[in-house]
């Protein structure tokens, strides 16, 4: 009975992503509440189908009836469970982030939806090619979200990540294509086992060289990430909530299930030098991504950087390929979901409140807004990787995995990681909390609470703007900060409070994620 | 934006005579094309662009602005969405008549003699060449309008484009 359900999950944000530009005819200003309605039913056939897999293990629906290798198959098992997961509550969280934070024009949630429509497609597919398809509908999306600030730097950042975004997903086509010629399938499970026994020849070898540079890219793994900064800082700030949280989150997926799925653990036992490739490009993006994130003073290139270090420990967990690492790349893909969409939707908040973008800004804002710098505080330390938090619980099975797996230097990356992470959360909680009282003119100290101190601090984002240290990014400070959120509302922290919550609550869930993981490990390494 | 165009655009009595003359040819083609495609080589895609090409013809012999106050936002918009909708009711009815998405056999519980050919034929001429038609104008439009244009109020609709490319993107690859 679900097994329908799994096109309704990419045909509902398809459909309802119409609604938008058609309602443009008459009313403007709805394109919200069509994409709430179509997050909540999304959410609502998400929670039946992870249901059904927790229960059941592995949901398949076959499109058109061909059956494999002729016909494009979906399937939700236990590795795509919690990103199609992820990607349901995160739609919905950023939506009611949206709310008061703008955009609102109906364009907009158009293709919010079909962003949506595009990561549930990716997680859901079993088909190699209809993945590169679903890459692009993501990636379409995303360009038009990252410039959906319609400033000329957004504008230029969302080209440079469309010229990108566009050799990624063509050098992806390019090894689907040497799979293609190889096996003569495009079928996931199908090509796997056709693929088996001719792991040495170089058009596989090529295969997998090209797919696994071009979800680099996706992903932005160091050195492929250059992309992402700009995309990132000039995108308005829920925009980069939401595909910060989302949109690398499923090419490293996609990573994942391709590695797994298709060219399988037996591969890298016949091919080690390609396992040590893709854990060195793991091991590099982790160091130099953490290293560049902790000498970056503006907040959301700070996170930028930081992400592209995360996703090279995922990539290294899933490169690792054993069930601990598996496990901890899972975890640690979804927690870096939460937590980095957390801090971006509280980088929104104190920009829009204080005007706060650098680290330096941040002063003493841990006073004025208690709430938000708490929730920030605990997703630092959760990225840090200190528990009781899912960044520590990821980080944890994939050092565990590396040192079962005899891969010492990684275990030795992770905590050097670990080290860098923590230099760059520490200076920042330093700034909220513990920063000199420079400006002894502000009355608010203290004081209310965030949902108070929203409305008055208009006054005090201006005194606060400009003096600060020089901002080789930000828009000068002539003019107001259009990335900002219009307003801050009790909503917007509400949803940041929740994923904080949610973050330190995962921290507890080891045995969730291990029922969903456990049948599909048992299938990987038998 | 409208003294622009009135700037780049030349009334010339040879593209225009041209135009009339041809574009009665290129839309039957475009048709001609969308309609087969089941059975015989044709298809929406081809035959959508097709069609779509006789909104750009016209604008480039009788001037952009003017074509696209003839031809109305509404249409483009409305086409781009059908074609979307009845994609997904193809698909979806299949599932709901107990089969998978865009099983066409599923039709067979319906009263029609070909429901397979049926089937295909929906996806094609409803679905994707209304889609393929509507962006390629739509889209058209939008660049022509320049980077100020109000998205929401003007021709087409920006990411909605990006959207129904996405979308026949997704109808080609079922083709």
């Amino acid at each position: 009975m679900t097994d329908g359900l799994l096109p309704l999950l990419v045909a509902v944000p398809v459909l309802a992503a119409v609604a938008p530009p058609l309602l443009c005819l008459r009313t403007t200003g709805t394109g919200w509440y069509v994409a709430a309605v179509a997050c909540a039913v999304e959410a609502a056939l998400a929670a039946l189908v992870v249901r059904s897999v927790f229960l059941g293990g592995a949901v398949r629906h076959v499109v058109g009836g061909y059956e494999r290798p002729y016909g494009i198959e979906l399937v939700v098992d236990g590795l795509s469970a919690p990103v199609v997961a992820l990607v349901a509550v995160v739609s919905l969280g950023v939506l009611a982030f949206a709310y008061t934070a703008g955009p609102r024009r109906n364009s907009f949630y158009s293709a919010y939806l079909l962003l949506v429509g595009g990561l549930m497609g990716v997680s859901v597919t079993g088909d190699l090619f209809n993945m590169f398809v679903f890459l692009e509908i993501t990636g379409l999306a995303t360009y038009a979200l990252v410039a959906a600030d319609r400033s000329g730097r957004s504008a230029v950042a969302a080209l440079k990540y469309l010229i990108l975004g566009t050799t990624g997903a063509s050098l992806f086509l390019i090894g689907v294509g040497y799979a293609f010629v190889e096996t003569g399938t495009l079928n996931m499970v199908d090509l796997s086992e056709r693929l088996a026994g001719s792991y040495g020849d170089r058009a596989v070898l090529a295969s997998f060289g090209f797919i696994l540079v071009g979800l680099g890219l996706k992903t932005a793994v160091f050195p492929l990430h250059t992309w992402q900064p700009d995309a990132y800082s000039y995108a308005p700030d829920t925009v980069t909530t939401f595909i910060s949280a989302l949109v690398s989150t499923v090419a490293a997926y996609a990573v994942g299930r391709i590695v797994l799925t298709v060219f399988t653990p037996a591969f890298f036992e016949a091919v080690p030098a390609a396992r040590a490739a893709v854990l060195a490009f793991a091991a590099v993006s982790i160091l130099a991504g953490s290293a560049l994130a902790a000498v970056q003073t503006e907040i959301k290139r700070m996170l930028t950087y930081s992400s592209v270090s995360q996703f090279g420990l995922v990539i290294a967990g899933f490169a690792l390929v054993t069930s601990d690492a598996v496990l901890g790349a899972v975890v640690h893909l979804v927690g870096h979901g939460l937590m980095k969409g957390g801090l971006f939707a509280a980088a929104g908040v104190m920009a829009a409140r204080h005007g706060a973008r650098t680290v330096g800004d941040y002063a003493r804002l841990g006073y004025r807004s208690p709430v938000v710098a708490g929730a920030v505080g605990i997703f630092g330390v959760a990225l840090v990787g200190i528990p009781p938090s899912v960044g520590f619980l990821g980080k944890w099975y994939i050092a565990v995995g590396a040192v079962r797996a005899g891969a010492w230097p990684i275990a030795v990356v992770v905590f050097l990681s670990t080290l860098l992470t923590l230099s760059y959360v520490a200076r920042l909680l330093e700034r909220l909390y513990f920063a000199e009282p420079t400006e002894p003119t502000d009355p608010a100290v203290g004081a209310g609470t965030d949902a108070d101190a929203g409305a008055g601090t208009g006054a005090d984002a201006d005194s606060e703007v400009g003096a600060r240290d020089p901002d080789p990014v930000a828009d000068g400070g002539a003019r107001a900060d259009s990335r900002a959120p219009a307003a801050v509302s009790t909503g917007m922290v509400a949803a940041i409070v929740a994923a904080a919550v949610v973050v330190v609550a995962l921290g507890f869930a080891t045995a969730p994620f291990e029922a969903f993981l456990e049948r599909f490990l048992g299938g990987v390494f038998p | 934006m409208s003294d622009a165009e009135r700037g780049t655009y030349t009334e010339s009595e040879v593209i225009m005579s041209t135009v009339r003359v041809v574009t009665p040819f290129v839309l039957t083609f475009g048709l001609f094309v969308t309609f087969h495609g089941a059975d015989s080589p044709g298809g929406g895609f081809q035959g959508g662009a097709l069609v779509g090409t006789v909104a750009l013809m016209l604008a480039f012999a009788f001037g952009i602005d003017a074509t696209r106050r003839w031809l109305g936002r509404r249409v483009v918009t409305v086409a781009a969405s059908l074609g979307v909708v009845a994609f997904a009711a193809v698909g979806l009815g299949g599932v709901a008549l107990g089969g998978s998405f865009l099983d066409y056999t599923a039709y067979k519980a319906l009263p029609l003699k070909k429901p397979v050919k049926l089937g295909i034929e929906a996806v094609e001429i409803a679905g994707i060449g209304l889609i393929v038609g509507g962006v390629i104008a739509g889209l058209f439009f939008l660049t022509a309008a320049g980077p100020d244009a109000d998205v929401d109020a003007g021709a087409g609709a920006g990411p909605a484009t990006g959207d129904d490319t996405g979308a026949g993107g997704r109808g080609g690859d079922a083709e």
